[in-house]
């Protein structure tokens, strides 16, 4: 076991590596110069000369990337280039935000999935299954910009129920905390929901399907005992993976759910800094994004082992 | 197989714990609403009772022990706090009420005292002596002395982003605590607006910016004083009760809160419902369906930004100024404003709008899409097939739009529009290097004529992107710069000003309005011609 997980920490730090490479590489050859950017319309050479050079932007792209690192792994991640704010506590005071939508999403999309996937496998081909499925290409097709206003429009404008926008902070308020977080995470979650309502059913379906399921059938066993002892945990490993892509995906920070309900997460951060060209910010909101989805891929890993022992050998 | 069957339902207990959790959270929060909105209800009729006696019947009602805190709404994220070193609009909106200036533009944008009580100028115009008004005290306590303006002056010139407005200015020096002489290189009639004419230029305090703190803990002499700022709190500021126009009750608010909502759409409901008090911009699409919803106040006025395109002036044909002009009579410039602001803007052949009463030039020597007169041109030229790479970008979205109306009213002459949109850091990149057939933006928060066309149309100066050169207009521009005479100065501006519009140097489209939109408890607040948002007079009414 101590082998397997050493293994995969390794395997983890190259692939950090590997992706603070390719970041750096494509932030600098994108078109648009922080300096320029900052400097907006008013443009001046001997300003702009002072500013590249205390910022560091004009030594060469290779030392820059090794200076990066060397403070990178001392747990330095620079300042930011727009408000000389350390970079590692600009993307901290993001994350109970961004920590706190992941997780409620991914409940939403939990509660709806495992019972309406489980559902639509067993009534596999009658009119339910149909709804199911329906319904889930609904979710899976619905741009989140339009869902969400659609909720602020009848949540918050029409009906009066929830705040519109803006985070509330669970130690300051766990009610307003709850209903600010209500309208975003049901956005997301739907959506989420529906792509693991599909992994779910067919995850399922498959299972229903063995050998084991019709002998435990002939022993007489209650539909609901069979799916419980027999089909649900040998389902249980494909729907961990998707799972945890959900919830890596959704750990990066959400754009454009974060823009529409002034959510104060990462993706908005990690916006700012690329219309800002704000390199040292952008590259640490990444390397961080990067680091969430490879751990929690990791621990997806050791959830196998646990679900399956086979998983260890192989 | 019996652990892993386990796990499946400790599971499922879990999320049925939380489900369960959750709803009885939805139940609380339901009933927390309804009772806030009836106590909303309650306060309100009450006030509305107490009107005539104004100050003093909110004193019998509970809510006068509450804070009067203003929640105002911005569209975008300030970048730092630092005001020598933003050029971010959201974060002047903030320290715009926190810092003061030396001196500041009044309600008519004519310069008016604020730190400095009074000043004069020396019989040969190299000399200004600034009177500083004495007791004033940072917010940290400290009195403001001389020393402050000089310290800030020299920051300004050394590092800020404003260093160029002091180009005529030798030396900033302090006679005694409450004076101060700014001596300058040659006589500068638009000294007041160069170094106080935004919050760019702000007074700050020497200790915030040794011990680094400016940027996060900005400390200044104005109304309200920083307390903090956080991603889901906003930006804090509370009244100075120290602020030197105390005296007169300012500020009345016991508090402002900024909130950052990026999408217009949520701003707006958010405005509707009450959750924040005043909005920082509304879109002009909504500006006339806001105005009639009862309950809240949309303040309009015309701005001094400008919109404008130019033609590359280095590439040819553009190089013609018949092809320029013939480009500048071909478009139709009521419909581009509609296009982009739905009307709330106003068409204009010159920079500067009306509302700018001082320096204004009524002038538009240009037929509105006039198509004949413009193929007349081009032919004089011996121009056919134009094709022409227009450079705008997504970022200002006005400019994608306006190029596309643009492209339909040129399509007529045989002239292809190709529109090259890119981000506004790109765009910066192109425009400085000349990568461009015409590029579009517009110009904010000017007000003396300098601003408006040195700059932009001087031979050889960094803004001047189009290329464009004449020794005419170079003469009058640098001839203004010096005149102390207002109306003698004004005459060469109007010279000036009609040489460029007729060389096409700047091919000039519109004036947008100022919009900001507030609830009706708010009170004592008003757009500005300047865009400046300025809380001191501001009150809500229960």
């Amino acid at each position: 076991m101590s082998q397997f997980l050493t293994k995969r920490i390794l395997q983890m730090l190259v692939a950090l590596l590997g992706v603070s490479i390719v970041v750096f590489a494509l932030i600098h050859l994108v078109p648009g110069d922080p300096v320029r950017v900052a400097l907006g319309t008013r443009f001046d050479q001997d300003l702009y000369d002072m500013l590249r050079e205390r910022s560091g932007l004009d030594r060469p792209f290779i030392e820059q990337y090794f200076a990066w690192l060397g403070n990178a792994l001392t747990g330095d991640l620079g300042l930011s280039f727009r408000n000389s704010q350390p970079v590692t506590s600009l993307v901290l005071e993001r994350l109970p935000a961004t920590i706190t939508l992941a997780f409620a999403a991914l409940f939403v999309a939990i509660v709806v999935a495992l019972p309406a996937g489980i559902i639509s496998a067993v009534r596999s081909g009658k009119p339910l299954d149909y709804a199911v499925s329906a319904a889930s290409q609904v979710g899976i097709s619905m741009p989140d910009f339009w869902a969400g206003v659609m909720y602020i429009l009848l949540f918050a404008l029409t009906l009066r129920w929830l705040p519109s926008s803006g985070y509330v902070s669970f130690l300051e308020s766990p009610i307003e905390w709850l209903r600010h977080l209500v309208l975003p995470a049901i956005t997301i979650g739907l959506i989420s929901g529906s792509v693991i309502t599909r992994f779910v059913r067919s995850a399922v379906l498959e299972a229903l399907n063995q050998d084991y399921v019709r002998t435990a059938r002939a022993k007489g066993l209650s539909e609901w005992r069979i799916i419980r002892r027999h089909v649900l945990p040998n389902a249980w490993i494909p729907i961990v993976t998707v799972v945890g892509l959900q919830l890596g995906f959704l750990m990066g920070g959400l754009v454009v759910v974060e823009v529409i309900f002034a959510w104060p997460g990462l993706g908005r951060l990690a916006l700012t800094a690329v219309k800002d060209r704000d390199f040292t910010l952008l590259q640490g909101a990444v390397l961080y994004i990067a680091f969430m989805f490879l751990t929690i891929n990791l621990i997806v890993d050791l959830i196998y082992v646990r679900l399956d022992p086979r998983v260890r050998v192989s | 197989m019996t652990r892993s069957a386990i796990r499946p339902k400790w599971v499922l207990m879990l999320l049925a714990i939380a489900l369960v959790a959750a709803a009885c959270g939805d139940d609380d929060a339901e009933t927390t609403t309804t009772a806030a909105a009836a106590g909303t209800t309650t306060v309100t009729t009450a006030g509305d009772d107490g009107d005539t006696a104004t100050t003093a019947a909110p004193a019998t009602t509970a809510a006068a022990a509450e804070p009067m805190v203003l929640v105002a709404a911005q569209g975008s994220e300030p970048d730092t706090l630092d005001p020598h070193l933003t050029s971010a609009y959201a974060s002047f909106q903030v320290l715009e009420n926190v810092y003061d200036t030396l001196v500041q533009p009044g309600d008519d944008l004519s310069m008016e005292p604020a730190l400095a009580e009074s000043w004069t100028i020396s019989a040969d115009n190299l000399t200004w002596t600034f009177v500083l008004r004495q007791g004033v005290k940072f917010h940290n306590g400290r009195e403001f002395v001389a020393d402050d303006v000089v310290f800030s002056f020299e920051r300004i010139i050394a590092e800020g982003l404003n260093g160029w407005r002091f180009g005529s200015v030798e030396s900033v020096t302090a006679v005694d605590d409450y004076t101060v002489d700014v001596t300058l290189t040659v006589p500068s009639p638009n000294l007041l607006v160069s170094v106080a004419g935004f919050k760019g230029m702000a007074i700050v305090a020497k200790e915030t910016v040794e011990d680094g703190t400016i940027a996060t803990n900005p400390v200044g002499t104005g109304p309200f004083r920083f307390v903090s700022q956080s991603p889901d709190g906003g930006i804090v500021l509370e009244a100075n009760s120290d602020f030197w126009r105390a005296g007169e009750g300012l500020p009345i608010l016991d508090g402002i809160r900024f909130v950052q909502i990026p999408d217009a759409g949520t701003k707006l409901t958010a405005l509707r419902t009450g959750e924040v008090d005043w909005i920082d911009a509304v879109p002009p699409q909504d500006v006339d369906g806001l105005s009639s919803e009862a309950g809240i106040t949309v303040g309009r006025v015309p701005g001094g930004d400008y919109h404008y395109f130019a033609l590359n002036q280095n590439r040819p044909p553009f190089n013609d100024v018949r092809v320029r002009r013939a480009i500048a009579t071909a478009i139709n410039r009521t419909e581009i404003a509609e296009a982009a602001q739905f009307g709330a803007a106003t068409a204009n052949q010159t920079a500067i709008p009306a509302s700018n009463g001082s320096w204004h030039l009524d002038y538009a020597p240009y037929q509105s899409a006039d198509i004949a007169g413009a193929q007349a041109l081009l032919d004089d030229a011996g121009v056919a097939d134009l094709s022409i790479d227009f450079l705008v970008t997504s970022d200002f979205p006005e400019t994608v739009t306006q190029a596309q109306v643009i492209a339909a009213q040129l399509a007529p002459l045989g002239i292809t529009v190709n529109i090259v949109d890119v981000d506004f850091g790109t765009w910066l990149d192109m425009e400085g290097n000349g990568e461009f057939d015409a590029f579009m933006l517009s110009w904010i928060g000017n007000i003396d004529p300098d601003d408006f066309y040195y700059a932009q149309h001087h031979t050889g100066e960094w803004a001047n992107f189009q290329g464009y050169s004449n020794p005419d207009v170079d003469a009058l521009l640098d001839a203004a710069r010096v005149e102390t005479d207002s109306a003698a100065r004004k005459a060469l501006y109007d010279q000036a000003a009609a040489m460029i519009v007729d060389d096409a140097s700047y091919i000039y489209l519109y004036n947008p309005d100022n919009i900001n939109a507030w609830s009706d408890a708010v009170g004592g607040y008003a757009t500005r011609g300047d865009n400046a948002i300025r809380f001191v007079g501001t009150f809500l009414q229960p």
